[in-house]
């Protein structure tokens, strides 16, 4: 098993607490960062570091640190609104090591010179956000968090706040209106966050896993992270595997492993549930377009996946055995943007609605095979033309599943049932 | 050539081929529409900040990542290449409008907005012709009440939020918002809240479709039946611009003619919605005359009232001198209505009596300025105040566009500060809210200005002020005692602010200077902004805020018992309003569109009247007493020019016929004065602003035709008068 870096510790007992996180080394790369450091060199050891955004975009970490505008007040926002289906990693940060969590938020905060950081947490997930709560509490409490951080002169708030549960806050922009108090609306960019962000002010936003790695990459060093990866997909990431395998969960790798290795390595996925064929994976959340079977020796690093046809997303993995009806998986997702489309923007609110309509019409056997061309258009409507990029990621699996599976949509059209899978027509002579 | 063109301050770039010169900041949409491009939108409104949601407004521009752009949200930049008929644009064009149509009810027959829809309009130039959706609307119980007088059809809604960003961005009071998420979202209000904003009309206006109608024009016209025409809204001093929809000698509606001087676009509900006396059946319709003494008031022919108007008002000038004549004049009237009465009461009948309901301001001009007493700085430059102090003033009550004004500069930084007895609306966004005790204003103004005088470096310490105010502490303890201690100490923190602000606004109530103890309302706090420089700076600036649509235009053409039109001293001075009404020694009242019974706390007129004569359009308490009741017509019915608050002259015009057996007071007054031995020659309203033109300093210049469409701004520089 390679090294671990974000979840090296995490099924240490009690390293959800202070005191067991410091035995671990938990706030020496804190005290290194305001001892050793001024906060420029911090923001360079990042970008050294070739660390990544582990929200979805990949945007290098410490080039979005230096864009930063220089007036105040600034503000640090980690996004913890963990929504993708399929991606589950940040609440298990929060949950099992949320101190690695605030830790990376104090050095960046520091970094960035913010005194005002706040943890965004997914309404849903009321253990992580408790669990982050009494991190910040025991912070507090040790002064790591507050005036004067270990006689550094830095001083910081770090303020949690649950979100109300909407999808849309994990897009940076809604985020900050929701923190605002307001609707969750993604804002108009530009002026982009660095520039005008939260109450304003300049505002660095990152998710939780990348604010997770920074720790390891202060204590151990730039060329120590850049070491795993590849050359330009640095370091290491979770990925949450789910779907048809036999052990689905979070795994730490290092970019660049191959898919098949996660899913059919016994230390990871263990292979496909009942041993059947792989039919296709979604791999980097449902926003991400599906590659089908042949893209399985794909090595998991952002250029890479890319190559392939589809983007590494969140991390979410997911794996579909031949047994699915792609119809019916696709609807399934499409739903969900339906549903957590916020409304604000013409193509996304009436497109999911239509779309939804149309594959559940397809699904049900009551389709037309000109649905099939009108699912494509409806999705090259609302791609690019929706205000922000929910609108986009709704039409993935639509437009990739027809690119691969098109004869499983025309079957449902010509044979009214699923091709595949528990819904498929048997048979005649297994029926009997 | 180009060189030069570079050097104009100037953003170049070409549309379609176009090329197009605008400002910089200026949004690819307002350039196209320069350029005479239709560029459809729904969400964007020129007056609010841009939102980017319809996405109707694509456009193609090159060297532009991700193409189409959107043409709201786009600020031009120089060399900028813009395309909005590729096939890119209109195939995203159609998408959206066959998206917006998939869950509208296209219950266009039915709809008071059929015949001006945006989405109409749009479908049919930009739309595709036939929909592709054969599938399951979203439906909504239609329509539903938001206030007692509106309605939103949530089917017809196209979620553009144009109305809840009025209420959020420019009324500020979150009336209308949007509900729920997704394809559930739709407009509403708070939980058990209705719409009951004062504002609330604006969002039916910039509602792009049929889902906010009003309760009032709801199912009464198609918009291809209406006359428009542009006029002015009489019902207060703002001069709101409107534009009349008549049908059949019937007000429809009024709507707003956007005139970014004065109303910004809007409209009041109250201006918008109260036209009712104009089409009310109680409308006097011929003359009436009580033919004898105690008797009734019955109907007459114009020729007998006219007649036994003239013979009575020459009887009362035998028996007891011109002088035992008055005449209140009206603050409502056209400015040219208001210059013949008082010249027909000083000239055909040769009394000095003429006066109307105004507040009190000593003398003609204030005497650190010598200008009349006016507001010294345009409605537009409110947005540049630093500071608004509103001293016994709410004009969210009586000049309500002003408070959306004043909500404007807010957002571009001024603070506000609230100094009255009573909460007002704008209480809540202020910074500071000093309340006073009852009839509190006059010595409110008197520890302000006192305190200003107290600070070092004073802008401008004009010893007059300093001797009267300084020298008399009598008058500023009993202010301290009034106010307290706390109200005093806020006070004169206040001043210090004021002292020290880049523009300070200083706006008080004309009607609060008639309060008790409230004499020097008007004069110290005029002098307050002189000695602190608010004054002839950009956005700072002192003044009244007067009652009525002509108030400011009664009191410009001589409607005051010591002026002449102009601010020329009347000589002898006539008796005041308060004085006509109460005096013994007046025996004859001729009084045009007043009612001054309401003033009176027995509503009482005779007090030894002989004789009273009233012009009216409806039998108010005051047209009850009169001896004769002459019909007049309403602005709706009339053309001519009224000064609003920031003098601005602005002409009404004739949106309806005539109301037959009623006439135009200009017109009842001209007969009156040719029975009276004064033939006069105006051939109409036209003729009598010329000659007010003539004499009068602030109207120096001004023809019927030079007030055009959005009026003139007249009083910035007085001339001198030869």
């Amino acid at each position: 098993m390679p090294e671990l870096i974000i979840t090296k510790h995490i099924d240490v007992p009690g390293i959800d607490r202070l005191s067991v996180y410091r035995q671990y080394g938990g706030y020496e790369a804190l005290e290194k960062a305001l001892r050793e450091y001024q906060p420029e060199e911090i923001v360079e050891l990042v970008k050294k570091s070739g660390l990544r955004g582990r929200g979805g975009a990949g945007f290098p970490t410490g080039m979005k640190w230096g864009f930063l505008a220089k007036n105040e007040p600034r503000y640090l926002c980690c996004n913890c609104d963990e929504s993708e289906p399929g991606t589950f990693k940040d609440r298990m940060l929060m949950e099992k090591n949320p101190h690695q969590l605030v830790e990376g938020v104090i050095i960046t905060s520091y970094a960035c010179r913010v005194s005002t950081a706040f943890i965004y947490v997914r309404g849903e997930l009321a253990y992580a956000a408790r669990q982050v709560q009494r991190a910040v509490d025991e912070a507090y409490a040790a002064g790591y968090i507050g005036k004067n951080i270990l006689g550094s002169g830095y001083s910081l708030d770090v303020i949690v706040h649950r979100g109300a549960g909407a999808y849309i806050c994990g897009e940076e922009s809604a985020l900050m209106e929701s923190l605002e108090g307001r609707r969750g609306y993604p804002r108009l960019k530009p002026p982009f966050p660095a520039a005008v962000g939260l109450y304003g002010g300049p505002t660095v936003i990152n998710n939780c896993e990348t604010l997770s790695t920074v720790p390891a990459i202060v204590r151990n060093g730039a060329d120590w992270y850049a070491s795993f990866g590849t050359e330009k997909s640095k370091g290491t990431r979770i990925f949450c595997l789910s779907g048809h395998v036999k052990k689905p969960g979070n795994y730490e790798l290092p970019l660049g492993t191959p898919l098949r290795t996660l899913i059919y390595d016994e230390q990871y996925g263990g292979g496909i549930l009942g041993d059947k064929k792989l039919k296709a994976v979604i791999p980097g959340g449902s926003s991400t377009f599906i590659l089908g079977a042949d893209k399985v020796d794909t090595p998991l690093d952002f250029e890479s996946v890319a190559a392939a046809g589809s983007m590494l997303g969140s991390g979410g993995v997911i794996v579909m055995h031949e047994d699915t009806c792609i119809v019916d998986a696709v609807l399934r997702m499409t739903e969900f943007y339906r549903d957590e489309s916020c409304g604000k923007c013409t193509p996304c609110r009436e497109g999911t609605y239509w779309l939804v309509q149309l594959l559940e019409r397809i699904e049900h056997g009551h389709g037309k095979m000109s649905d099939i061309d009108l699912l494509l258009d409806i999705c090259d409507n609302i791609s690019g033309k929706s205000f922000c990029p929910l609108g986009d990621a709704a039409t993935s699996s639509i437009t990739s599943s027809i690119k691969l599976f098109r004869e499983e949509y025309e079957y449902h059209v010509r044979e009214g049932c699923c091709m595949v899978g528990p819904k498929a027509r048997k048979p005649a002579a297994a029926a009997l | 050539m180009a060189e030069e063109a570079k050097n104009d301050g100037l953003v170049h770039l070409t549309i379609d081929g176009i090329p197009v010169a605008v400002p910089p900041g200026t949004l690819v949409w307002a350039a196209a529409k320069q350029a005479g491009i239709e560029i459809p939108i729904y969400c964007y409104h020129p007056k609010m900040p841009p939102l980017g949601a319809c996405r109707m407004c694509f456009v193609e521009i090159e060297k532009m990542p991700k193409p189409p752009q959107t043409a709201c949200t786009t600020p031009v930049s120089e060399g900028m290449v813009v395309h909005t008929k590729t096939e890119k644009v209109l195939k995203a064009r159609r998408g959206t409008l066959e998206f917006l149509l998939i869950n509208h009810p296209l219950d266009c027959p039915i709809c008071d907005k059929g015949g001006e829809c945006d989405l109409q309009d749009f479908t049919l130039r930009h739309g595709p012709g036939a929909t592709r959706f054969d599938l399951r609307k979203r439906h909504y119980p239609k329509p539903i009440p938001v206030s007692d007088r509106m309605l939103l059809d949530r089917e017809r809604c196209i979620l553009c939020q144009r109305c809840t960003r009025f209420c959020s961005e420019i009324s500020m009071d979150n009336g209308l918002v949007m509900i729920n998420r997704g394809y559930r979202m739709e407009v509403g209000t708070a939980p058990g809240e209705a719409f009951d904003s004062i504002f609330s009309g604006n969002t039916v206006e910039i509602c792009p479709v049929g889902a906010l109608t009003s309760a009032k024009y709801r199912f009464k016209a198609r918009p291809w039946e209406l006359k428009r025409i542009p006029s002015i809204c009489n019902n207060c001093s703002v001069g709101c611009n409107v534009r009349i929809d008549v049908r059949v000698d019937k007000i429809m509606r009024q709507m707003s003619r956007c005139n970014d001087d004065i109303d910004d676009g809007w409209l009041c509900d109250r201006g918008r919605w109260d036209f009712d006396y104009v089409n009310d059946v109680q409308r006097l319709r011929t003359p009436l005359v009580r033919r004898q003494p105690g008797g009734a008031l019955e109907p007459a022919g114009w020729g007998e009232a006219l007649g036994l108007i003239a013979e009575r008002l020459r009887a009362v000038k035998e028996r007891y001198g011109a002088a035992a004549i008055g005449g209140i004049g009206s603050t409502r009237t056209t400015n040219e209505e208001a210059y013949l009465f008082q010249k027909l009461l000083r000239e055909a009948l040769g009394t000095p009596n003429v006066d109307h309901h105004h507040g009190f301001f000593p003398g003609l001009r204030d005497p650190l300025t010598g200008r009349p007493w006016m507001l010294t700085t345009a409605i537009a430059d409110f947005e540049r105040a630093s500071h608004i102090v509103l001293v016994a003033s709410d004009p969210y009550e009586r000049q309500p566009i002003l408070n959306l004004r004043i909500k404007k500069a807010l957002k571009a930084g001024a603070r506000i500060y609230v100094v009255n007895e009573s909460s007002t609306e704008l209480d809540r966004l202020a910074t500071r809210v000093i309340r006073l005790p009852q009839h509190g204003a006059g010595a409110a103004a008197r520890l302000l200005l006192e305190a200003a005088l107290r600070q070092e470096n004073l802008r401008n310490p004009r010893e007059e002020v300093r001797a009267r105010v300084l020298g008399t502490f009598q008058e500023t303890r009993q202010a301290e005692a009034l106010c307290g201690a706390e109200t005093t100490a806020a006070l004169r923190e206040l001043a210090r602010e004021i002292a020290a602000a880049p523009a300070a606004l200083i706006l008080y109530d004309e009607m609060a200077t008639l309060a008790p103890g409230c004499a020097n309302l008007a004069p110290d706090l005029q002098a307050l902004a002189v000695v602190t420089g608010n004054i002839d700076r950009p956005g700072a600036g002192v003044g009244p805020l007067f009652e009525d649509a002509n108030s400011l235009g009664a009191r410009d053409m001589g409607l005051l018992p010591d002026s002449l039109p102009g601010y020329r001293p009347a000589s002898p001075a006539g008796l005041s309003y308060q004085e006509m009404l109460t005096s013994d020694a007046v025996k004859a009242l001729y009084i045009m569109g007043a009612n001054p019974a309401r003033h009176l706390a027995d509503g009482n007129l005779r007090r030894g009247k002989e004789f009273i004569v009233v012009q009216e359009i409806l039998l108010t308490e005051t047209a009850q007493q009169a001896d004769v009741v002459l019909p007049a017509l309403t602005y709706a019915e009339k053309d001519g020019s009224m000064t609003n608050v920031d003098h601005h002259v602005q002409a009404i015009r004739r949106a309806l016929r005539p109301l037959p057996g009623a006439r135009a007071d200009w017109e009842i007054l001209m007969d009156l004065a040719a029975l009276l031995g004064h033939p006069w020659s105006y051939e109409g309203p036209e003729d009598v602003l010329l000659e007010i033109a003539a004499q009068h300093p602030l109207y120096q210049g001004l023809t019927w035709e030079s007030l055009g469409l959005q009026g003139v701004r007249t009083g910035e520089v007085e001339v001198a008068h030869a």
